[in-house]
Formats: C-alpha cells, structure tokens, sequence
C-alpha cells in the first residue's frame, strides 16, 4: 500500500513518537501499524509515544488489545505511550464493551498528551494515569 | 423514510403556459387587491367556522390574516416566495408555544386559496375558456404557497421541539466549570439506566469542551445508590479516565459504600471522598493549584 | 439423492469403510483415496445439506466438493482428508453465496435502470443505453474506472482498496456515491436536460444518496418546491431510497470486510435518527461479531435492517457457516474465547445491544441476531 491517502503516519520530535491513525484500519492494517510503531520506538530509542486515534470512530476489542499491546511492549523498550483522541462516544462504547484499558495511559489530546509525557518523564517514574498528573 | 420527506415530493406543479400566466396573473393579482377587504373577511369567517386558530384572540386572527392575505398576493405578483417564508417562519415561532397544530396552519391556507379561487370563478365564469386558463395560472401558484407555508411550519416546529429537548435535558444534568480544567456534575434525584447514559454523555462532551482534567461527581443529592447506579458510576469513571480526566465522587456515605462493596461493586477504580467541599480540595491538589502533602508526581 | 450422490454411494458400499469410520474421526489410510474419499461422503453432505436447502444444487455442491478434495489428495496428508473436505464444502457453500449475492446486489441496481417492457422496447433500448453511456461518461475517470471494476468485472471492495491504497470501507463509500452520481446523470440524460439551476445537481445528489444530512444541508426540499425539474426528477429518486435501502447485507471473508460492516451498519442506523452514541455501539458490536466470524468461519454474513415493529429499530443478524459452538453459554461468558483476543466477541455485543440472541450448532454454523432499539437505552 504504497499509493494513495496514508493510513497512518509516524512522526519524530526529539525523543518522542506521534502516531496518527488517519482512517478506520482494518485488523491487518491495525497489526502492521503495531509492528512499524514498535519497531521505530527500538530504532530511534524513543522515550514516550503519542497515539493519535481522534479520527476513528470505533476502538473494538481488537483495536484496544492492539493499543495495550503497543504500550505494554514499549515499556519494555523503555518508552511511555499515552492515547490521545478518544472520542467521547468512543469512550462510551469502549466502557460498555468492558474492555479494560489497564495500563495504558490516556489524555484529552495531543498537546494534553505531550503534557502528559514532559510531566512523567521530567518527574521520575511514578506510575499514576495521565488525567491525574498536575501539569508541570 | 418517514414524516418530513413526504412534504418534499408534493411540489408536483404542471409548468404555466408563460405567455397566458404573464398576462393573467397581474389582472388576477389587481382583482384580489381590489377586494382585498372582503375576501379577507370572508376567509376569516371560514376559518372560524371550521374551528380552525381557536387559540388565538379575534384581534390576533385579524392582524395575521392581513399578514397572510398580503403575503399571500405578493407571492402571486412576484412568484418569490422569499418573503413568505419569512413570515410563515416567524408566525410559525409566534403561533407554536400557543398550540397551534400542522393541520390548522395548513388549513387556513388551503381555505384562503379556496376563497380566493371561488371569487376568481365568479369573476370569470361567463367565459369559461379564460376561467380554465385563470385556474392554470392560479392552481399551482396557490399549491406551491401552500406548501411552502406547510414546509416552513415543520421546520419551525421540530427546530422548537429540539430546542426544548435540549434544554430539559441540560436542565436535569448540569455540568458546572467551576474553575479552568475542573467540572462538577451535581445529580439531584433517581438515576435509572436512561439518564446515567445522558449524563455520561453530557459529561465526556463537557470535558473535551472545558478540557477538564478533573471532574467531581456529586450524588448527594441521588436517594437510591443501589449495584445499579454504583455500576453506572463506575462506567462513567471510566469512560471520563479514556478521555484524560480523573473523577473523584462525593456524597457516598461511608454505610452505602460498604454496602456496595459486599454485594461486589468494585470501588477501587474509584475515588471517593465524603462532602463535595473534601472533593473539590482534592481536585484542586491534582489540579496543582493547592500545595498538598508533597507526593512527588510533579507538582512544579 | 440422485445422480453424482447415488453413484457415489454405490462406490462407498463396494469399498466397504463404514459410515462409522468418519463419524468417529477414525483416519482413513491412504492407500485407497476412493475409499476414504466414500467415507467422508455423509459429512460432506450434511454439511452442505444444512446449508443450501434447494436439493439438486446440494447435489452439485456436493460433487463439486469431493472433485476438490480428490485433486488435492495426494496434497493432504493422512488423517487430514476429512478436515480438508469439510472445510472445501463449506468453501464451496460460501463461493455459491457470495455469486448469488454479486448477482441480487447487481440485479436490484440493474433494475432501476431499466425500462419496463412495452412495444417500443428495442427503440427504448437503444434510447436506454445512450443514456446510461452519456451518464458513465459524466463520471469522473476515478469513479467511472472503480464503478466499472466492482459491477462489471466482479473485483470486490477489498482487492480495489488495495489497489487504490485505500480502505474496503472508504472504496465501498466512493462506490456508492459513484452510484449515486450515476443514477442523477441517468436521469437528466434520458430527459436530455441540464437542470436550470446549480443547485439541481447538488439537491439531486443529495437524494439519489439518501443523505439526509446533505439534504438539509443544501436544503433540499425548499429547492423541491421552487424547482420544476427537480421535483419531477426526484420521484424516482425517494421512492428508490423508500423502497429498497432498509436493508443491506455484508458478505464476511476477510478482516476488510469488518470494516465495511460496521461502516454499512453504522451509515443505515443513522436513517433512523440514532443518536451518536448509539450509533457507535452498533457500529462497536457489529464489528465485534463479524471479527468472530472471521476467526472462527473464515466467511459468512452480516445483514443489518431497519425494523419497524414491534417497534422502529435496527437488527442484525451475523450468520456463519463454521464450526459451530458447542456451549453457547460459555461463549457469552466473559473472558472465554479460542482465540488470542480478548475473549469480547459475544459477550461484548451482547453488552452493546438491547437485544441478543445466539444459536448455533456445531458442524453447521453460527447465527447471531441482536438488536438496538430506537429511543431506549
């Protein structure tokens, strides 16, 4: 899929990632989204990621089991990930799925979700979720 | 599928022939002017007859019949029906909170054009070939003002009926900005399945509209906090923490959560804290703005 | 059960493996293919049986099934034969589908195209078809080129999204405005008109899609009243959108295929004024039962419809013709699943919806029906 409107894009600012997901994806699209994302977060020894997923319109289980995947592996490599953009329909509907979003951390939007990282990564390793971290 | 897009696909109008309207309508426009005061009259008698507007006072139904009547030749005179629309809009705004029903509106207008076409045969039923030419030039003009005026009125309508909506909605769920990033959602009576699913909603748009951070969730005021409405809360919790906000819920006396907990609602997701004046301190420590016990998370 | 069956069966007495040796699983040997081949018959045609009620059609599916297996005999390893076939009727079962599916979806579109019968018909024809040419030629070349591939050439949504490096939705979505652009143009090319306003096209548009956002949004039944043509024109266009669009079926077969589902569910269920929430959780539960069966059935159906009684609604109902669940109960409990999902499949529509019901039976298939209602939450 080389052609056309991009599905997804990854930028690099500083040591952190911004993934945005442009359109809905399906689950192989969805995998090989995962896949690039984890491997540049190892490449460019990224300390946090932002994932960007304002533009779709519905997080199911698969989508959501993909988002903690990306987070619990990034962790591993060293990086915070936060999920930003969930809509507030999309929150609904994810709730009453009962996906339990666990570990992963969210916030309200990009600029909350950099926020978010400055304040975790500047101020050590206190794991708290994003909505209760003070802005630094 | 329904409703609304009937009125649309009646605007069936067979084309005048142009030359006989151009020169029939403005002897037809000079002839319903000329007996404006009487045809106007004889339509209000109609009206009342047939129980139509009882709503409205003899004064009210004089002043808009005028309005009507005036609109009604302007519409013939110059086949615009702009400024129609603009008064069946705002007589629609005027008429709606009295009461007034779709089929009344329509059916003054539909007796209006049909004293208007009776006048019109009188005047000309000597010569039968012009009056049938007349009543082409009239018929769809009259259709085509008739449904404008019906088109107008519903549009009107369901735009005060959502109005209303909304506002009764926001009313029994206000979500207060107190301070930059901080929301209180105060809930004052029952809350079954329907209105949690509201005010979850209400919320998580007021959040991403107040960029709120924290919210405080009063159910002070909710007489039955029973599994039900505990599990209610803990979606709303949830689905506000998806969106980067914490909630912190006031009001739970230390009995019911107790309660809660031995039937199995799972309250560690949630922070809870006695009175609202507890809750809103704690807000204000996450929030930063208070200097709290020093814990280390960031505060600059 | 005559014909291919009948001689088939004859084989299998003169062979002579009991019927018993596939009930119980018991791996035929390979030395004789025929043999194992016979005894494999009776699953094959339950399976197919299950499915496909007109009998002489099973009868083929049944032939064409076991022609399949038998190609590929020296293919599948020993004991493998009976998994094989039945996974190759099911194929078999699901390819009929889908070209009945092709055909009805391009039978109804055809059929608002054409003329009814009458005495001019070779005339009307030809008046027909310089009309749909004039039509296509309005198209953009993008549109015209992806209509053509989808109706014309059978390429489905999936292969043209790759093509375009797009998604099977947003191809399904350009597909359908593409249609309805064509439908508009059909139309002023068979009346040989230009509409008198630039407003026409818009309006018309906006109907011949059936969005009723676009519709308010150019205001279009204000330009109904105030224009002549478009009033005429639009006739066909409503009764088109009344008649035909309560209903929509999606064919499952690969994970693409959930997003069209859910885009399909979504965009049919706001018709009738669903809030957006709700519209959310429809789209979240039909998503999640046709992930299920894609990864448990590899292909079969959602079908979305809109309902009017008891009460206005939305219903769907995923059909599968997989393996079939033997403990349904365990299913929709949370946290049960085959796969390395979350396990939310059942339980989590089922949590989304008013309404849920599963059947299944293992072997034939699994159909889910759930339903949201309007107004009630």
């Amino acid at each position: 899929m080389t052609s056309g409107p991009k599905l997804v894009s990854i930028l690099r600012q500083g040591s952190y990632l911004i993934a945005s997901i442009h359109t809905a994806l399906d689950d192989t699209q969805m995998d090989r989204f995962r896949e690039d994302l984890i491997e540049q977060i190892g490449r460019h020894r990224s300390r946090g990621v932002v994932i960007d997923v304002a533009a779709l319109d519905v997080l199911d289980s698969f989508g959501t089991r993909t988002l903690r995947t990306i987070g619990e592996v990034a962790r591993l490599r060293g990086a915070l990930t936060v999920v930003v953009g969930i809509q507030p329909d999309v929150a609904l509907a994810m709730v009453a799925l009962g996906m339990s979003t666990g570990a992963i951390a969210t916030a309200l939007d990009l600029e909350e979700g950099l926020e978010y990282l400055n304040g975790r990564l500047a101020g050590g390793a206190v794991s708290r979720p994003a909505g209760r971290v003070p802005p630094p | 599928m329904n409703g609304d897009e009937t009125s649309v696909t009646t605007a069936d109008l067979p084309a005048p022939d142009d030359a006989d309207g151009n020169q029939l309508l403005p002897q037809l426009v000079a002839h319903l002017r000329e007996h404006r005061t009487r045809l106007r009259h004889e339509w209000s008698q109609r009206i009342q007859q047939a129980g139509l507007l009882h709503a409205m006072t003899p004064q009210e139904m004089a002043a808009e019949t005028t309005s009507v009547y005036d609109n009604y030749v302007e519409v013939l005179e110059t086949g615009s029906v702009e400024a129609l629309q603009r008064y069946a809009r705002d007589l629609s705004e005027r008429i709606i909170p009295r009461g007034v029903e779709t089929h009344e509106v329509v059916g003054i207008v539909l007796l209006l054009r049909d004293v208007l076409a009776r006048s019109l045969f009188e005047k000309y039923q000597r010569d039968f070939a012009l009056l049938n030419r007349v009543l082409d030039a009239y018929e769809p003009a009259a259709n085509r003002i008739a449904n404008t005026v019906a088109v107008s009125f519903v549009d009107e309508r369901e735009r005060v009926i959502r109005q209303q909506q909304d506002s009764i909605r926001e009313l029994s769920t206000p979500v207060l900005p107190v301070r930059e990033r901080l929301l209180i959602l105060p809930i004052i009576g029952v809350l079954d399945s329907e209105r949690a699913r509201q005010l979850t909603e209400q919320l998580l748009t007021g959040i991403r509209t107040h960029r709120a951070k924290v919210v405080v969730i009063d159910i002070t005021g909710v007489p039955d906090v029973d599994e039900a409405v505990a599990n209610h809360l803990v979606q709303t919790v949830d689905a506000s923490r998806l969106m980067g906000a914490s909630v912190i819920i006031t009001g739970l006396s230390p009995d019911i959560a107790q309660t809660l907990v031995t039937i199995g609602v799972d309250l560690s997701k949630m922070d809870t804290i006695g009175d609202l004046q507890g809750g809103l301190e704690e807000a204000e420590r996450l929030l930063g703005y208070a200097v709290g016990r020093a814990d280390g998370s960031g505060v600059p | 059960m005559t014909g291919c069956g009948a001689e088939v069966s004859g084989t299998q007495r003169a062979y002579r493996p009991p019927v018993e040796a596939a009930e119980t699983a018991d791996p035929p040997v390979a030395a004789d293919v025929h043999a194992a081949l016979a005894a494999i018959v009776p699953i094959v045609r339950r399976i197919v049986a299950a499915r496909v009620p007109d009998r002489s059609t099973a009868d083929d599916l049944v032939q064409e099934t076991l022609v399949r297996v038998l190609a590929a005999a020296d293919r599948i390893e020993p004991g493998m034969l009976e998994p094989y076939a039945i996974v190759t009727a099911r194929n078999v079962v699901a390819s009929l589908w889908r070209e009945q599916d092709r055909h009805r979806r391009n039978e109804h579109r055809m059929v608002d195209l054409l003329a009814p019968e009458s005495p001019d018909a070779d005339l009307l024809a030809r008046e027909e078809q310089s009309a749909v040419a004039q039509a296509l030629a309005r198209l953009s070349d993008r549109e015209r080129a992806t209509l053509l591939a989808h109706e014309v050439s059978g390429q489905d949504t999936r292969s043209l999204a790759a093509e375009l490096g797009s998604t099977a939705g947003a191809v399904a979505a350009q597909l359908n405005r593409a249609r309805a652009r064509l439908r508009v143009e059909y139309l002023l090319a068979s009346e040989r008109v230009e509409p008198p306003t630039d407003r026409c096209r818009p309006v018309l548009l906006a109907l011949s899609g059936g969005d009723r956002r676009r519709q308010r949004e150019v205001d279009a039944a204000r330009h109904l009243l105030e224009c002549d043509l478009c009033a005429r024109l639009s006739q066909p266009l409503l009764q088109r959108a009344a008649t035909r669009e309560d209903r929509i079926r999606i064919a499952i077969g690969s994970d693409g295929d959930i997003v069209a589902a859910r885009q399909a569910a979504r965009e049919l269920a706001s018709r009738l004024g669903f809030g957006r929430t709700d519209l959310t959780l429809i789209a979240t539960a039909v998503s999640e039962v046709a992930r299920n069966i894609v990864r448990f059935a590899g292909s079969g159906e959602v079908v979305v419809e809109l309902l009017d009684h008891p009460r206005r609604g939305v219903q769907v109902v995923a059909r599968d013709t997989g393996p079939g669940i033997s403990d349904v109960e365990q299913a929709l409990t949370d946290g049960y699943s085959t796969y390395s999902g979350l396990g939310l499949g059942l339980p989590g529509a089922r949590r989304l919806m008013d309404e849920f019901a599963v059947a299944s039976e293992v072997g034939q298939g699994t159909t889910a029906t759930m339903t949201k209602w309007c107004g009630e939450r």
